[in-house]
């Protein structure tokens, strides 16, 4: 299957079980491979389930079950035998936020690094150099700075979600994967990572599964509609907000007003 | 009305019942320490502690005795350690969740061997194939065998509770599995592997059958010196002494040793109960 640099994932005829019960059928799409792709759909409609496909995250559910093909870069992640991909690897380029941070029982500065120092991607002497660096980019340098060693569990949940944030960042990712990262979060901490999203999906692939329209609709470029079970339609956020094609869209969109 | 009250009644009763249970079982314990300590208290002196015993228990203190409980009961802490934590992390991160499941009925199985036969098969295997003879390294081997079962029953009880977001936090930056072991699993049940550790030296500590003819030696021995020299255990010391002993100040060593070994298994369980409390709060 061709494969051009500007699409990071293309997902063919697939369809996602939990033992023998469908979540999603018949998923076809792409996303490009810099810019905002939102994930929407009522609860339950499978969001999380598609997104933690993307970077294999069901697999240790030992039921769970992908057919058709999930490529990332051209490569078949699901694919078995010869072909098959280096999980860990292929994580490491797919950074991930969930929607409750979850930081690590250790210092601020220890899990900003948790990632990074396991990669070997960098020596050791730039560790500092990259807290730093990272910690400025979710806007959090200023507010720990003085205590890098405290834990990390003492900072607000806003905090800690932009603490997460810079964890995955350190590692270099060159995709996002985001599972509803503000819904637990006040106002003001998630209009700051809000505005991260935004800059981030200028160099990044991010992927924002949200239940909130507004936030689909300022941030994103590209929308995903779950419901049903399958993808109920894909496309530009403008075409989606203001004409979808669909009437359970239309519904949807309807009982949620942006 | 009438089957009101009588449920009532009926609910009185099996109150009282299960109650007095209740009391049965902590005045069990409460009169065994009251006993120990009327008995034995007067003998705990720093001499009885620090001096070898002499005339075959009779005279003298009980040094050597100490040093081999706590010998074996260590040696086999160290020993059952590392392959517990082997054990237990193979059967969490690598088996699927049936063979799981068989995995943990095998260690519950074993958990139920009688302690003789541990010490009958640790006698053919360590004493006379493997050529240690009666001896405490033979001893240390059987009593970590024994107590394998109650460290991965812990270990594994501590690596299922961490919560699930840690896992897929560590999963989803890309660690392997070797890497999440390292930084997420095992830090995260430090306080398992510790509880499994002292709940197995109460075991080991305790435990008399299974060393009486592969380990110790009654008298005549103090610090072992090679690897296949037995030593004596307070265990031992109590059992011998209380059969033969005819001599009144040997049956006040008994008491003195009993209640030892009495503080020693306290201290351990107490330890475990500490570290696991400790833990449940934070988590
Ligand atoms: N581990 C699992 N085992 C079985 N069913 C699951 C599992 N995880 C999610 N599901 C089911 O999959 C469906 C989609 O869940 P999810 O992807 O979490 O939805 P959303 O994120 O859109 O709210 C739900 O019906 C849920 O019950
Ligand atoms: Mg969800």
């Amino acid at each position: 299957m061709g494969h051009s640099s500007d699409t990071a994932f293309v997902l063919k005829d697939v369809s996602l079980f939990f033992g023998s019960v469908p979540i999603l059928t018949d998923v076809n799409f792409a996303i490009r491979s810099t810019g905002i792709t939102s994930i929407i759909g009522p609860s339950g409609s499978g969001k999380s389930t598609l997104l933690r496909t993307l970077n294999r995250l069901n697999d240790h559910h030992p039921t769970f079950r992908c057919t058709g093909s999930v490529r990332y870069r051209g490569t078949d992640i699901y694919a078995n035998g010869n072909g098959s991909v280096d999980v860990a690897r292929l994580r490491q380029d797919i950074g991930m936020l969930f929607q409750k941070p979850c930081l690590f029982p250790t210092s601020i500065y220890e899990n900003v690094l948790f990632g990074l120092k396991r990669l070997k991607l960098r020596p050791r002497s730039e560790f500092p150099g990259i807290v730093e660096t990272t910690l400025r980019a979710v806007f959090l340098w200023d507010e720990v700075k003085d205590r890098m060693k405290h834990p990390a569990n003492e900072l607000s949940q806003g905090q800690q979600q932009r603490l997460s944030l810079a964890r995955a960042l350190a590692c270099e990712p060159e995709v996002l994967l985001l599972d509803e990262p503000t819904a637990s979060l006040d106002p003001k901490s998630t209009q700051a990572i809000e505005s991260l999203i935004r800059e981030l999906g200028n160099r990044l692939t991010v992927i924002l599964v949200t239940h909130r329209l507004e936030q689909a609709k300022r941030l994103s470029e590209t929308v995903i509609f779950l419901s049903d079970g399958c993808v109920c339609e894909w496309g530009g956020v403008d075409d989606i907000f203001t004409c979808p094609s669909k009437e359970i869209t239309q519904q949807y969109l309807a009982g949620h007003p942006p | 009305m009438i089957t009101r009250r009588r449920r009532k009644l009926v609910g009185v009763l099996l109150r009282t019942l299960v109650g007095s249970m209740t009391v049965i079982s902590v005045m069990a314990l409460v009169c065994i320490v009251v006993v120990m300590v009327t008995k034995g208290g007067a003998m705990l002196t720093w001499e009885f502690l620090s001096q070898p015993s002499r005339a075959f228990g009779a005279e003298g203190g009980i040094r050597s005795q100490i040093a081999g409980t706590l010998i074996l009961a260590m040696g086999a802490g160290l020993l059952s350690l590392p392959i517990a934590l082997g054990t237990a992390l193979y059967q969490s991160e690598y088996l699927t969740p049936q063979l799981k499941s068989v995995a943990m009925r095998f260690v519950y199985a074993l958990n139920g061997v009688p302690t003789i036969l541990f010490g009958l098969f640790g006698y053919l295997v360590f004493g006379l194939y493997l050529g240690f003879g009666i001896s405490w390294v033979s001893g240390a081997l059987i009593l970590a065998m024994m107590i394998l079962p109650t460290l991965v029953v812990s270990i594994r009880e501590a690596i299922d509770a961490i919560p699930h977001q840690y896992r897929e936090a560590g999963l989803a930056l890309g660690m392997s599995t070797a890497q999440l072991i390292r930084a997420v699993i095992v830090p995260q049940s430090v306080h398992g592997i510790i509880t499994g550790l002292l709940l197995g030296l109460v075991r080991a500590t305790g435990e008399t059958a299974a060393i009486v003819f592969t380990a110790t030696t009654f008298s005549g021995v103090d610090f072992p010196r090679s690897l296949d020299e037995p030593v004596t255990t307070l265990q031992t010391h109590i059992l011998l002494l209380s059969q033969e002993a005819v001599h009144p100040s040997a049956t006040d060593a008994v008491w003195g040793a009993a209640l030892m070994l009495m503080i020693l298994v306290l201290c351990f369980s107490m330890g475990a109960l500490m570290v696991r409390s400790r833990f449940r709060v934070e988590v």
